[in-house]
């Protein structure tokens, strides 16, 4: 396995209905800005992976539509389309296209438009033979595995509203997001409309449109075209059984998410998460999701995140901040999403995240999370 | 600048999913006999709703039908506000309604499928509850109207 670097991102204005610009368009955008950030063409990329989920915007074979506006002509291009996880598994398999010796320099590009489509519909189209007739779609699915989290945890709509604010005050620091509501508080939060019980609108992620993209190099490339590359230290993913009702308490016992961690940590050699990880980028479809998530991730042990959201732990002052961009909470593409999170945590190793920089990064951490089927874990590093 | 446009297109499809052996027995013995059927694991012993070919923990072939009740316990809950567009009829499906995931005695999976109580302190985590059948059956989920508090609580 040969070291590979991130060494170049880009993302477009992320927003409700991005008119302007069509799916092709959104792509080239986030391509030439990250090809700018790594001071490289498009004549140096070897191989392109793309990332959509095109059944929300009914618009077959994007690899072949959209693939142009990523430079795709006559060079290597696939697509991954796994949820939420499209993004970050996007993310591993061109890690994985470097790091085997295969290609030099790969681009990775996730992108969505909700605005064009039947996102909810979409996702309520699960198994025909099986619940279709009885699916609630994401907000209702989320909200039954939360009510396991609440009774297993103790969480309150308090500490998952902490979860909403935070993200949205991030967020305004982000030029890109999506949600600028600058200002929100816990009581707004919980006085927002309920979608679902206990999940107020403000608990939930937005539906945006947006592209991102990443590049990677090998040792020798990353180190001529970047001063400060963020190295990939581990990338990993975990799937598992299909139906919802197939295992037990998941976001209680998120078990993908949990192995991914544990496996990558191990190769990282981090024993004590929280202290050692500088900034995280994680995929929080859900304030609530967020605080199982901690204790996934071993930021806190089983039944502590409500206290670290309570103690501003994850805050950008806190010990380690969690979503700095706003994350998902307040900006989300899907097919771009987990893109966004290893761009976001690259970003910060490479001190490049402007107003929403932590300081002195050297250890960042990406997750992205697929319905509930899939957990993908991210080590960035400054050396 | 020239004024920036949608175009709106609007379809209907139709699609047919094969069953395989394994949906054909549910269906026919939900259809024919309101009888719910699970698959047992012969590594594992889990008794799985849906039933599928293979035991993804075991990675077992799953041959063994065994019977599952229609009555259940509830394992999560929750009171749906927000219309989403029900996937099998295209039009928006009335709100509020209660969801569960529901364990039927006799399975090891739970079942998502919605509740006749919408009021949220009426229910908890634990609670007995009984299928609504209808009259008609098609094989398909739908065939239970919803699921209720049982009276006689086990
Ligand atoms: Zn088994």
């Amino acid at each position: 396995m040969r070291r590979v670097a991130v060494i170049g991102t880009g993302q477009t204005k992320h927003a409700k209905a991005r008119d302007d610009a069509t799916q092709s368009e959104l792509v080239r955008q986030a391509t030439t800005r990250a090809l700018a950030d790594a001071g490289i063409t498009i004549h140096e990329v070897d191989a392109i992976v793309l990332s959509n989920m095109e059944l929300f915007e009914g618009r077959a074979l994007p690899e072949m539509w959209v693939g142009e506006g990523a430079g795709g002509y006559r060079k290597p291009v696939m697509k991954i389309a796994t949820g939420g996880t499209s993004g970050t598994s996007a993310c591993i398999a061109g890690y994985h296209q470097c790091a085997s010796g295969l290609f030099d320099i790969v681009l990775v590009v996730g992108w969505e438009k909700h605005s064009e489509g039947a996102t909810q519909t979409g996702m309520a189209l699960t198994d025909p033979l099986w619940d279709r007739n009885v699916a609630s779609g994401a907000v209702g699915n989320f909200a039954l595995s939360i009510s396991q989290y609440v009774a297993a945890r103790g969480v309150t709509p308090q500490q998952a509203a902490k979860v909403a604010v935070k993200a949205r005050r991030n967020a305004t620091r982000n030029p890109y997001a999506h949600l600028q509501i600058d200002g929100i508080t816990v009581e707004q939060v919980l006085q927002s409309r309920m979608l679902a019980d206990p999940v107020h609108l403000l608990d939930m992620c937005p539906q945006s449109d947006g592209a991102c993209a990443v590049i990677y190099a090998v040792e020798d490339r990353a180190k001529k075209f970047c001063p400060r590359p963020s190295w990939v230290r581990a990338a990993v993913t975990r799937h598992d059984q299909p139906y919802i009702g197939d295992l037990d308490r998941r976001l209680v016992t998120m078990r993908t998410l949990r192995d991914a961690a544990r496996e990558a940590y191990q190769r990282v050699g981090i024993t004590e998460p929280l202290r050692e990880i500088d900034v995280a980028e994680i995929y929080e479809p859900v304030s609530y999701a967020e605080l199982a998530w901690y204790e996934a991730l071993g930021f806190c042990a089983e039944g502590e995140a409500g206290r670290l959201i309570d103690d501003g732990v994850t805050e950008m002052n806190g010990e380690l901040p969690v979503n700095p961009s706003g994350g998902v909470l307040s900006t989300n593409p899907v097919g771009a999403s987990g893109v966004l999170r290893v761009a976001e945590a690259a970003m910060q190793v490479m001190g490049r995240a402007g107003d929403h920089q932590v300081p002195d990064v050297r250890l960042a951490l990406a997750t992205g999370y697929g319905v509930y089927a899939w957990s993908d874990v991210i080590i960035l590093s400054a050396d | 600048m020239t004024e920036l446009l949608r175009v709106p297109h609007t379809m209907t499809l139709a699609w047919r999913y094969g069953t395989s052996w394994y949906f054909a027995e549910f269906i026919r013995a939900l259809r024919d006999e309101r009888r719910l059927l699970g698959l047992r694991c012969p590594a594992c012993r889990r008794v799985y709703l849906p039933p599928r070919p293979v035991c993804g923990n075991c990675y077992a072939e799953l041959r063994e039908w065994v019977e599952v009740k229609d009555s259940g316990t509830i394992r999560a809950f929750t009171i749906v506000h927000t219309p989403i567009i029900d996937p099998t009829s295209g039009q928006l499906r009335p709100t509020p309604y209660g969801m569960a995931l529901i364990q039927l005695d006799g399975a090891d999976t739970t079942l998502n499928h919605y509740l006749a109580e919408n009021d949220p302190s009426q229910l908890q985590i634990g609670m007995r509850v009984q299928a609504v059948w209808r009259k008609e059956r098609s094989g398909m989920l739908s065939d239970i109207v919803h699921f209720v508090a049982m009276n006689n609580e086990q």
